[in-house]
Formats: structure tokens, C-alpha cells, sequence
């Protein structure tokens, strides 16, 4: 049976849409032009393609701070024995002491140090501006945490504002896991 | 220690795109230039270093490997440096190294990025995947989930700094932009001269507060080369130009995770890079002993943020030479003749050695309009990673 031929365009287009993933409109008719035949032989030639890898990363020593956010929605931070401080972000050993860290659990409330509205963002947040990001400073915790905080007025936002930890219904393993509201919200 | 002198230069031009050459055929065109201005055979090269910061933007890891055999370089040795906004400098800091330790007596330093390949096929805009290309040099676990960019992270430093000493005004960042488009005007090399008003900026639309578009720099393609040479070499070679000495030199990786550092508000991190160049080379007062600076003006405000920390004033004060005129063209120390990144384009490997060529130009009286009378010795500022990890601060002289 003779296989179907389809056009020099159909072809590409249906090649990089399958192999990237997109939407075949996405590429349409960016590369026309080209496929056409209405580049000269010494214009720019452009291609799709990107580059990705899979992961099946373990937080190693980290595990457990994700873990209680996705299992008991608490957050804990990593205390040195020696200096008394404790990181949140955690770490399993302290940076300045080099001594093992203890866990600790954190009331989750805060106050905000200095936050940023995004008006713009990557092409995986582009959707979702304005927000927030903020550096908080746990009660607890003797570091600033960046982290995003969601009110229903972002106008409202003020630095020394109190915040506590919130916990999305929907878990992923991943830092958004959790984020920050006001403490009169 | 030996001396090192920076004998010869090659800059491209910094455009928002170059679709008619990779990165390894910007490269050669630094580099070629380079060689030519020294002077120099490509066989006179006895070690090469490689600034390039995003393997996304190049669609390649291990890039630099690919230039050295584009530039037909092999069998010398060459590595690759890369952090991040300062990779340009640090780059420079490496070859440095390998000429002041006696290891080679020249030595090739090219930074080369070429960012817009990146393309985002849902706005049909490449800035929101060069974005997320960026966004992959922040922290994976922490940061990089929760949306933030690069200009988040210094907007956050300069919000910090304003709450704690009332300033930089958001008008003080705008004459910034208004300064640094405007002196790109004079740059042939520049991607973005504009004559604007402060008005221009404050309208311009909202990036990250407090920062508006005009307030950014732009993402830029281009190559920039530095030649680097040994007293010996320079005695030897019977140069066509004065040689530009590096009399100072120091460099800090701060904490990259900031929420670590006793303060957010200042750029502790350039300011212990910055007093290591200035005791070297003995500098006690910038003001009066530098003709002129590159500071990497990523932002407007870290612009402002850097007078402070490249120790001009005290902190908070920052905001006051741009208004009594000091960092203008004509003013006591003019800042970022060059355009800086806002006006001439932020390449970011390339930065870093375009802003030193801009300032071995200018001691070399070659910098046309854009000159400063009888210029002797200038500073580059070159930062990078999260609000200002890292910083390469270089002194350089004509000495005749």
C-alpha cells in the first residue's frame, strides 16, 4: 500500500510539534517562509527544538522538611547545636558551626522583610502576574525565606506586615507546596 | 606576582539578536579583532579562557570547547568560567591569574552569549524563555519554583535598601536610565542609545516593583576579547598602543541564598571585592583617582546601590551623585560612558570584558565622542547571581 504523501510543510510542522510537545499552530507560520523556499541561500536558517531532561531527584538530607509539608502540612526548620541558629530553608549541617542540624517545628508565622510585585515573569508564570515574592523572616528562624505570598489586594502589601504559612490543597513535593498569606487574611 | 597588561581588545557589536551568527562565530570575530589590535599571531596565545554563562541560551553544554576549536586554537590549554552577570570579569580574573603566577605570558580572556535562540512559541517572544533559561542558574529547590527572576531578586535588594535609608528615589533610578541611554547614543557598539526623559522611564511599564521596563537592562548577543600579556611580553613585542595595567583586583561570592547575609539592603559581597582591588592598586579615594567607571548597571537602582558599595559615598548616599551630577558625562566620575548594560546591552559573558575594553579605550584616548580628557585609570564593577553573589572588581591604569 503507497503510503500517503503529504507536503514538505505538513511534514515538518507535524515532526517538531510531535517531538517538542506544542501545539502544531504554535509553529505555524513561523517557518513558512522557509519551507516555502523564499529565504536566500545564505539567510539565517532557524529550527525548532529545545532541551529537557527527567528527574526522579531525591532531597537527599532535605527529605524530611518536604515530607512534613506534604504529609502533616508542618513546617519545620534545621537548628545547630553549636550557634543555636536555625535555618528555614533547612540544612542538614550548619554552614558556620560544620555541625549536624536538629529539626525543629516553626509556628509558620512571619514578618515581611521586603517583597517585590511581578509584573512580568517567565514564560511558566507569565499567567499568573501580579504576585508576589517576598523575602520573610520566620518567627523562629534566623533567616529570610523568599517565598510567594497571595492576598486578594497585592496593593495591600506592606514590608513588616505579618504573614503566616499556607498549604495548598493540592500537593506536588515541590517548594510551592506552601506559601504566605496576610495573618488578617 | 608579575605585572599583567591588558595589550589588545575586540568587541561586536551588542545587539538584541544576531540571527546571522552562533555564539562560536561571534566568538571569532572577538577574538579576531583582538588579536589584531594587539598586534599578536593567534599562534602567540598560550592559554585561553572562556566566559560564557547559559548552556540554554547556546543550546549546548560545554561551549567553550566548541569555540576553542572554532577559533583554531587547539592544543593550548583553555576552561571556562561562569558566574553568572560576572562571568566577564571573572573570566578576566582567571587569565589574570595564569599570567601573574608566571604559568603563561599571554593569554586570551573572550566571553561570548548569544541568548535570543531562545524562543517562547506561545507569545511568539523570545524574553520569556530567555527568562526561564535564566531562571535555571537560581536555586532549583527554593527559588526557582515560585516564579521569581533575576530582576525580582534585586528589586528586593533595592526595596530592603530604601526602606532602610529612604532612598533611591524611584526619579534618582530614572535619571540613571536617562544617563546611560544617553551616553549609548556615542557608542557605535551600543544596541539601545535613546535621548529619554525621566518622565519616559517613571511611564514605561511596570516590570518588577519598583523597577519599570526603562529601568532594566536588555538581553543582548555580542563577544567581547581581551588580550592579556606579561611585563616580559610587553617589553618584547614593541607595542602600536599603550598598554592598560591591571593594578587592582579582587572578587567575592557572597551567600547566594541572601537570606543568609546579616543585611539585604547593601551588597556586602562588593564591598569586601571592591576594598581588595582598591588596597591593591591604592586607591584611597575614588572620587578623585578614577577618570571614570564601568559599573554593571543590570538595574537602575543597583546602579545607585553600587556607588555605595564600590565605596564613592557612604551608604544611602547613592542617590546624591547622580543628582549633584558626579556620574554624568563632564561630572567628577562619569559612570557607564559605554551605555553600561542599559544603554550598550547586557551580553552577559561578554559583559563583563566589554565594559573592560570600554575602559582600556578611554585610557587609550581611542574612545571618540565618548572620551574623558587625559583619562589614566578607571574601575569595572562585574556582578552577578542572586542579588550581587558574586563580584569582580578590576583597577586598571596606563602607566607611561
Amino acid at each position: 500500500m503507497a503510503s500517503q504523501k503529504i507536503s514538505k510543510k505538513d511534514a515538518f510542522y507535524r515532526y517538531h510539534a510531535s517531538r517538542l510537545r506544542l501545539p502544531e499552530e504554535k509553529l505555524r507560520p513561523i517557518y513558512d517562509d522557509e519551507l516555502d523556499g523564499k529565504k536566500a541561500p545564505d539567510d539565517p536558517f532557524e529550527v525548532p527544538d529545545k532541551m529537557d531532561v527527567f528527574f526522579k531527584y531525591s532531597y537527599g538530607g532535605q527529605s524530611r522538611f518536604f515530607r512534613e509539608i506534604l504529609h502533616h502540612e508542618q513546617l519545620l526548620g534545621s537548628k545547630c547545636p553549636a550557634c543555636q541558629k536555625v535555618y528555614c530553608p533547612p540544612r542538614s549541617a550548619c554552614p558556620r558551626c560544620y555541625e549536624k542540624t536538629e529539626w525543629v517545628e516553626l509556628p509558620g508565622t512571619g514578618k515581611v522583610e521586603a517583597f517585590t510585585i511581578q509584573h512580568y515573569s517567565t514564560s511558566a508564570f507569565v499567567k499568573k502576574v501580579p504576585f508576589l515574592v517576598a523575602y520573610i523572616r520566620l518567627d523562629g528562624s534566623d533567616f529570610l525565606m523568599m517565598a510567594n505570598i497571595e492576598m486578594d489586594d497585592v496593593s495591600r502589601a506592606k514590608p513588616g506586615m505579618p504573614v503566616r504559612v499556607a498549604y495548598r490543597l493540592e500537593k506536588s513535593g515541590h517548594i510551592t507546596d506552601i506559601y504566605f498569606q496576610p495573618l488578617d487574611e | 606576582m608579575r605585572d599583567v597588561a591588558i595589550i589588545g581588545v575586540g568587541c561586536t557589536n551588542f545587539r538584541s539578536r544576531h540571527p546571522d551568527k552562533t555564539y562560536f562565530e561571534l566568538a571569532f570575530d572577538a577574538a579576531k579583532e583582538a588579536f589584531a589590535d594587539a598586534g599578536i599571531d593567534k599562534s602567540d596565545v598560550e592559554a585561553a579562557v572562556y566566559g560564557i554563562y547559559n548552556d540554554f541560551f547556546t543550546r549546548q553544554y560545554q561551549p567553550d570547547a566548541f569555540c576553542h576549536d572554532y577559533l583554531g586554537l587547539p592544543p593550548i590549554p583553555a576552561m571556562r568560567v561562569n558566574t553568572g552577570g560576572a562571568t566577564g570579569g571573572s573570566a578576566l580574573r582567571a587569565g589574570y591569574a595564569e599570567v601573574a603566577s608566571g604559568l603563561y605570558d599571554i593569554v586570551l580572556v573572550l566571553g561570548v552569549e548569544k541568548c535570543a535562540d531562545c524562543f517562547d512559541y506561545f507569545t511568539k517572544n523570545p524574553v520569556p524563555e530567555v527568562l526561564r533559561a535564566i531562571l535555571y542558574t537560581s536555586d532549583m529547590t527554593y527559588d526557582n519554583p515560585i516564579g521569581r527572576t533575576a530582576a525580582s531578586g534585586f528589586a528586593l535588594a533595592v526595596l530592603a535598601h530604601m526602606n532602610k535609608y529612604g532612598s533611591p528615589t524611584e526619579e534618582q533610578m530614572a535619571k540613571v536610565s536617562v544617563k546611560n541611554h544617553g551616553n549609548a547614543l556615542k557608542n557605535p557598539r551600543a544596541q539601545s542609545g535613546m535621548k529619554i526623559t525621566v518622565e519616559d522611564v517613571l511611564k514605561s511599564p511596570k516590570i518588577v516593583d519598583p523597577f519599570k521596563r526603562l529601568d532594566n537592562c536588555l538581553y543582548t548577543e555580542g563577544a567581547s576579547a581581551v588580550v592579556l600579556a606579561s611585563r616580559r611580553k610587553v617589553a618584547d613585542l614593541r607595542l602600536k598602543r599603550p598598554p592598560i595595567w591591571i593594578s587592582g583586583l579582587g572578587a567575592a561570592l557572597d551567600w547566594v541564598f541572601p537570606g543568609n547575609r546579616e543585611s539585604i539592603a547593601e551588597f556586602h559581597g562588593c564591598r569586601v571585592a571592591t576594598k581588595k582591588s582598591y588596597d591593591m592598586a591604592g586607591i584611597t579615594d575614588p572620587l578623585a583617582q578614577f577618570d571614570l567607571a564601568e559599573l554593571h548597571d543590570a538595574f537602575t537602582g543597583t546602579e545607585l546601590m553600587s556607588y555605595e558599595d564600590c565605596l564613592f559615598c557612604e551608604p544611602g548616599q547613592g542617590g546624591r551623585l547622580i543628582d549633584d551630577g558626579t556620574v554624568w558625562p563632564g561630572g567628577k566620575l562619569p559612570v557607564n560612558l559605554s551605555g553600561g548594560l542599559i544603554g550598550c546591552g547586557h551580553a552577559v559573558g561578554a559583559t563583563g570584558l566589554m565594559q573592560t575594553s570600554e575602559i582600556v579605550y578611554q585610557l587609550r584616548h581611542e574612545a571618540g565622542e565618548r572620551q574623558v580628557p587625559n583619562a589614566r585609570r578607571g574601575l569595572v564593577q562585574s556582578i552577578g547571581g542572586t542579588l550581587c553573589a558574586w563580584t569582580v572588581s578590576l583597577v586598571l591604569e596606563r602607566i607611561d
